[in-house]
């Protein structure tokens, strides 16, 4: 465990430090998967499936805010759409428009689920979805599932329905019209796992913000069953002919991810909780303080004395030895120097010779490369500490209580 | 000279300000009651053309029933079920963005309350190192 808590420090080190590159590749292969995605199923323009336009859309979408990717997707769609029917084509937009003018003007920052979803249920893995959001976001995100899941059974149906709409003549437009729309709204698959989806991301909320030790194990375990028990009963009662064993593998793999995602997200010690009371004028506080599991990531530091001459051919390797031993031994002058400034000593750059400036001792990089970014990213003004019911620290997660019934007097 | 409490308290506050801090200020600036309005309006005039949208292609479903139907139907009647499926509609999402929007409101004011208190200690500081 220790070294897995390790790993993970360490990768949060990098991502500090790296954030600026690894956000945008990141997004530069998520755009490049998606519209391969789409080419791959869809393909009707062949136009579209030209690796050098797919590369130029993904570099576009690498530094274009999240909704960019999923316009991008959306047109892609829409363009082998409108090759296969301009009637599905007009369905298609419809949907997107409907989605956009209702949903996303309230939350545009969930573009990712929208567009996720369609690209795990496309790779056989629907089940990831609900239970995720329902550890990282808030029930209102279900719509966004819900919208992603339309959007994936329609395409799906409409990929699947292709040669039928192939063979009509020109002139049906009202018929591809009904056929389109009603795969699309008599689709009772998709509404059962719209359901289920939505009541998954429910209950894993609520249950991952209750004050119970392993709430979140608790949520993941207790989501996954309510998923599969919702599939049931609607494969029972609207027929949806589902593979239940197909759902049990893609439910248990939806298990796996969210673990991983809780050690990432949520590793607290248990064990060492600790409940306190307290009350200030106006209210009591019942706080349950968890600490999070953390350990140092180790810093390698070679440290080499070494007095003896070398040979000629090891002068480079020396002069890089002796660097390093000169840039530890400045790093060491830099500490004592912070310890004297918190001992309330004498605190002006002329008591320290000049190589111990901040600039030349590196103190500037490493303040800007993340030490505090990481330190103090997502402290939360917006979290609200203390209105909110529940907050967290470098150290603790923390539940607050509230009790003002009392009017401020104690029973004593 | 660098002041480590101070480096830290703005390091906080540059953080806020390019992450949530941006949209909070933009809401700070306005009184409850225009900004919950003018979000309201904006939520009438999407759901009035997602409405649009929908009808449409609810009359192009059934176009040949419609187009054979036109002259026999009573098209008061039906302009007012329309117009009653209409006001359905944009009254809930307007309801809804009422909702949402004051929630917003008051979360960005608690938000910008901490913000302009971590400012006023900034000054403090600053004004004690003079």
């Amino acid at each position: 465990m220790s070294s897995l808590l390790e790993l993970r420090e360490r990768l949060k080190v990098i991502y500090g430090r790296n954030d600026v590159y690894i956000i945008p590749v990141v997004k530069f292969l998520l755009t490049f998967l998606a519209l391969n995605m789409i080419n791959g199923h869809m393909g009707y323009m062949s136009r579209l499936d030209d690796l050098p336009l797919v590369l130029i859309v993904s570099l576009l979408g690498s530094f274009l805010p999240n909704g960019c990717i999923l316009l991008f997707a959306a047109v892609f769609s829409l363009l082998h759409l409108y090759e296969l029917s301009m009637e599905v084509a007009l369905v298609g937009l419809c949907l997107y428009l409907v989605i956009c003018f209702l949903y996303l003007r309230f939350a545009p920052k969930d573009a990712i689920a929208v567009l996720l979803t369609p690209m795990l249920c496309s790779l056989g893995m629907p089940y990831i979805m609900p239970i995720t959001i329902g550890l990282l976001a808030t029930p209102a995100s279900a719509i966004s599932v819900g919208c992603g899941m339309a959007i994936y059974y329609f395409l799906h149906n409409v990929v699947e329905n292709a040669q039928a709409i192939g063979a009509m003549e020109a002139e049906e437009t009202v018929a591809k019209l009904q056929l389109v729309l009603d795969v699309l709204l008599h689709n009772r698959p998709m509404m059962v796992m719209i359901v289920a989806a939505a009541v998954t991301i429910t209950v894993v909320y609520l249950i991952r913000r209750l004050s119970v030790d392993y709430a979140w194990t608790i949520a993941i375990v207790t989501g996954s069953i309510v998923n599969l028990v919702v599939l049931l009963i609607g494969d029972l009662k609207y027929d949806t002919n589902m593979s239940m064993s197909s759902a049990l593998l893609g439910t248990l793999l939806a298990v796996l991810v969210a673990k991983v995602v809780e050690f990432f997200r949520f590793c607290v010690d248990y064990n060492r909780t600790e409940n306190v009371q307290f009350e200030d004028d106006e209210y009591y506080y019942y706080v349950k303080a968890v600490p999070k599991m953390s350990v140092a990531a180790q810093s390698r530091t070679v440290k080499k004395i070494n007095s003896q001459k070398r040979s000629s051919g090891n002068r480079q390797g020396r002069s890089r030895r002796e660097r390093n031993v000169q840039e530890n031994r400045l790093g060491e002058k830099l500490a004592r120097r912070r310890s004297v400034t918190i001992n309330g000593m004498e605190d002006s750059e002329d008591f320290f010779p000049e190589e111990l400036t901040d600039e030349n001792a590196g103190y500037e990089d490493g303040f800007e490369q993340g030490g505090y970014e990481e330190e103090y990213a997502g402290d939360g003004y917006a979290e609200g500490g203390y209105e909110g019911e529940e907050y967290e620290d470098e150290g603790y997660e923390e539940e607050f209580g509230k009790d003002s019934s009392s009017d401020g007097y104690d029973a004593q | 000279m660098l002041n480590e409490e101070r480096v830290i308290l703005m390091t906080k506050m540059q953080t806020y300000e390019e992450r949530e801090g941006k949209k909070n200020v933009y809401i700070g600036n306005y009184f409850r009651g225009d900004y919950i309005t003018i979000q309201i309006l904006k939520s009438v005039v999407s759901a009035s053309l997602a409405f649009f949208v929908v009808f449409m292609l609810y009359i192009f479903y059934d176009f040949e029933v419609f187009m054979q139907n036109i002259y026999e139907m009573d098209l008061f009647a039906f302009a007012k079920d329309v117009l009653m499926a209409y006001g359905a509609t944009v009254i809930a999402y307007g309801f809804i963005s009422y909702m949402v929007y004051s929630y917003r409101y008051s979360k960005a004011k608690k938000s910008l309350k901490a913000y302009y208190s971590n400012l006023k200690k900034l000054n403090e500081l600053y004004e004690e190192e003079q």
